[in-house]
């Protein structure tokens, strides 16, 4: 069984007049608790692709099957309540977060849209969200702007899981974040996926951190896939110009271990 | 704290600040000090400031206290400036947040109402509407409305156009956020500052309509107003002419007080906003 099935997904945008697309005929899929990562040099189309399969913009042409059901015949009220199932994480932690809103508030607001805890119960979940994440449960009263960028992206992260969904995608949750930081990032990462079985679309450009967390990845060159397959396999030998430049562009990827 | 010392760093705002508390003060003591119908007959007609000290000011030409006149007519001013700014200002940040937010045919429809009522000269309008709905204060306070939300309106509306893009409003919608509360909850008060930064120049304004609406004789009758003040002094203008000048001063203060104090406001938040 898949858990999101994408094909011939197409998003064109005009520029300077005359159409271009963003997005041209792609097509994959991935798996339960399985991270697909979308890699490709600057303007390939990967944060469309993200904003694509999350419904906040509308393709031209394809089809997303999502657990199983078509995604595009949703809207309003059945839209929302599929939206539990399918989270995101940004890459600005700071951006992804109304600037008035405190960390218990943004986490408050998935319980209370999706029902899962009633008023009483969630100070609780939301405590045992950011535990879960490895933060204190003490930072729900303060501010978003009033704690680092590492916690603000674990709060983003807690704020994805607080529906229990079944696919992250997560456009540059990383790369905003220095090294140490990203590294615990990553294993979070890691250990969700294997105690909650999350899937994750991981998009990134950074090729070491794509094979420390990814298990298949797909290529774009100008909105279409260029390569795809084993992670390992293509960052190891890249057939397409893409992923030989791309690699070319990593040279710590070979000091980078792999978990 | 910090800004409230910025703000009394100019001169202006002081001096705006100074007039603002005056002429509140002035409001709130009014049915204190003259506690009596302002408007009922306190002595002889046309008495002359400064001869009789319990009528310091003198009397009118019916024999109306002119100080207590004065005083009470402040209430109006502020009362029916700030609260038709209020109602301007809710309303242009409701209306622009809308259109703003929603977009497409909806914003085609409500900004083409608020070009409608931009083309009708805002006083036309105010004295259409009283004209027609009769003279109280609720209907002064709307026809000014009426006239002043569609500066806020468009402010709202270029600011919500560029938060609306922000990560956060994606955010809000992956989590399955109803649009509606994404617009008021997320997006409006985000919106809200340079929107309320009109408000100094449109309460300013909506105390000169309520006076020139007064003038006209359609203020609310049961109510002293400067407008009404200066109408009634024009008939007797060349032998006491102070019954047209005292208020006329009042007001120019007053719009001269909530102006400065506006500026110092929005000064003083652009000064923040600068070295953030
Ligand atoms: N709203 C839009 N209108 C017009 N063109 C757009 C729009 N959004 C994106 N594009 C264009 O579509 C292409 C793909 O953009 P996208 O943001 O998906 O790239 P990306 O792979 O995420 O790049 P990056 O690595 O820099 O984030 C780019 O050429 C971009 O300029
Ligand atoms: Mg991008």
């Amino acid at each position: 069984m898949t858990v999101l099935a994408v094909s011939n997904l197409s998003k064109r945008y005009r520029r300077g007049g005359k159409p271009f697309a963003a997005v041209d005929d792609v097509s994959f899929e991935i798996g339960p608790a399985e991270t697909l990562a979308v890699a490709g040099p600057s303007g390939s189309g990967k944060s469309t692709i993200a904003r694509l399969v999350l419904r906040l913009l509308e393709p031209d042409a394809g089809r997303i099957q999502f657990e199983g059901a078509d995604l595009l015949i949703l809207s309003g009220a059945a839209l929302r309540a599929r939206r539990a199932r399918l989270q995101m994480v940004f890459q600005d932690p700071l951006a992804a977060f109304n600037p008035r809103s405190t960390v218990a508030r943004a986490l408050d607001d998935p319980l209370r849209i999706h029902g899962i805890a009633s008023r009483s119960e969630r100070p609780r979940r939301i405590a045992a969200l950011l535990e879960r994440v490895g933060l204190d449960a003490g930072l729900a009263a303060r501010a978003i702007h009033e704690i680092s960028g590492g916690q603000r992206q674990r709060v983003a992260i807690a704020r994805a899981i607080a529906t229990r969904p079944s696919l992250i995608v997560l456009d540059e949750a990383v790369s905003a974040l220095d090294v140490s930081v990203r590294g615990q990032i990553l294993d979070l990462l890691l250990d969700l996926q294997r105690q909650e079985r999350i899937a994750y679309l991981f998009i990134s450009h950074d090729l070491g951190v794509i094979r420390a967390l990814a298990h298949r990845i797909v290529l774009l060159e100008a909105g279409r896939v260029a390569e795809s397959g084993d992670a390992r396999t293509v960052i190891a030998s890249p057939q397409s110009a893409v992923g030989k430049a791309l690699v070319a562009a990593t040279p710590r990827l070979n000091r980078i271990k792999t978990p | 704290m910090k800004r409230l010392h910025r703000f009394f760093q100019t001169p202006e705002a002081i001096a705006g600040a100074l007039i603002l508390a005056l002429l509140v003060a002035i409001a709130l003591a009014a049915p204190l000090l003259f506690p009596g119908d302002p408007q009922a007959i306190a002595g002889p007609a046309l008495l002359p400031p400064l001869q009789n000290w319990s009528l310091p000011l003198g009397t009118d030409r019916l024999g109306r206290d002119v100080l207590a006149e004065l005083f009470h007519g402040a209430r109006t001013s502020l009362a029916v400036g700030l609260a038709a700014a209020a109602a301007a200002l809710l309303v242009g940040a409701v209306v622009g947040t809308l259109a703003g937010f929603a977009g497409g045919l909806i914003d085609e429809v409500l900004m083409r109402i608020t070009d409608a009522f931009q083309t009708v000269p805002s006083f036309l309008l105010a004295l259409a509407f009283v004209s027609i709905v009769g003279p109280s204060l609720g209907v002064v306070i709307a026809a000014i409305a009426l006239g002043a939300w569609t500066g806020p309106a468009r402010v709202a509306r270029a600011e919500v156009l560029s938060i609306r893009e922000r990560d956060y409003v994606a955010g809000a919608r992956v989590i399955g956020m109803h649009p509606l509360e994404i617009a008021f909850r997320e997006v409006l008060p985000n919106a809200l500052p340079p929107v309320l930064a009109l408000s100094s120049v449109i309460v300013a304004a909506a105390i000169l309509t309520e006076a020139a609406l007064s003038f006209l004789g359609l203020g609310d009758p049961n109510r002293v107003t400067w407008g009404g003040m200066i109408a009634e002094g024009r008939t007797v203008l060349r032998t006491a002419p102070l019954l047209s000048i005292v208020p006329g001063i009042a007001l120019v203060l007053t719009v001269l007080g909530v102006y400065l104090a506006g500026e110092g406001v929005v000064e003083s938040t652009a000064v923040r906003r600068s070295l953030s």
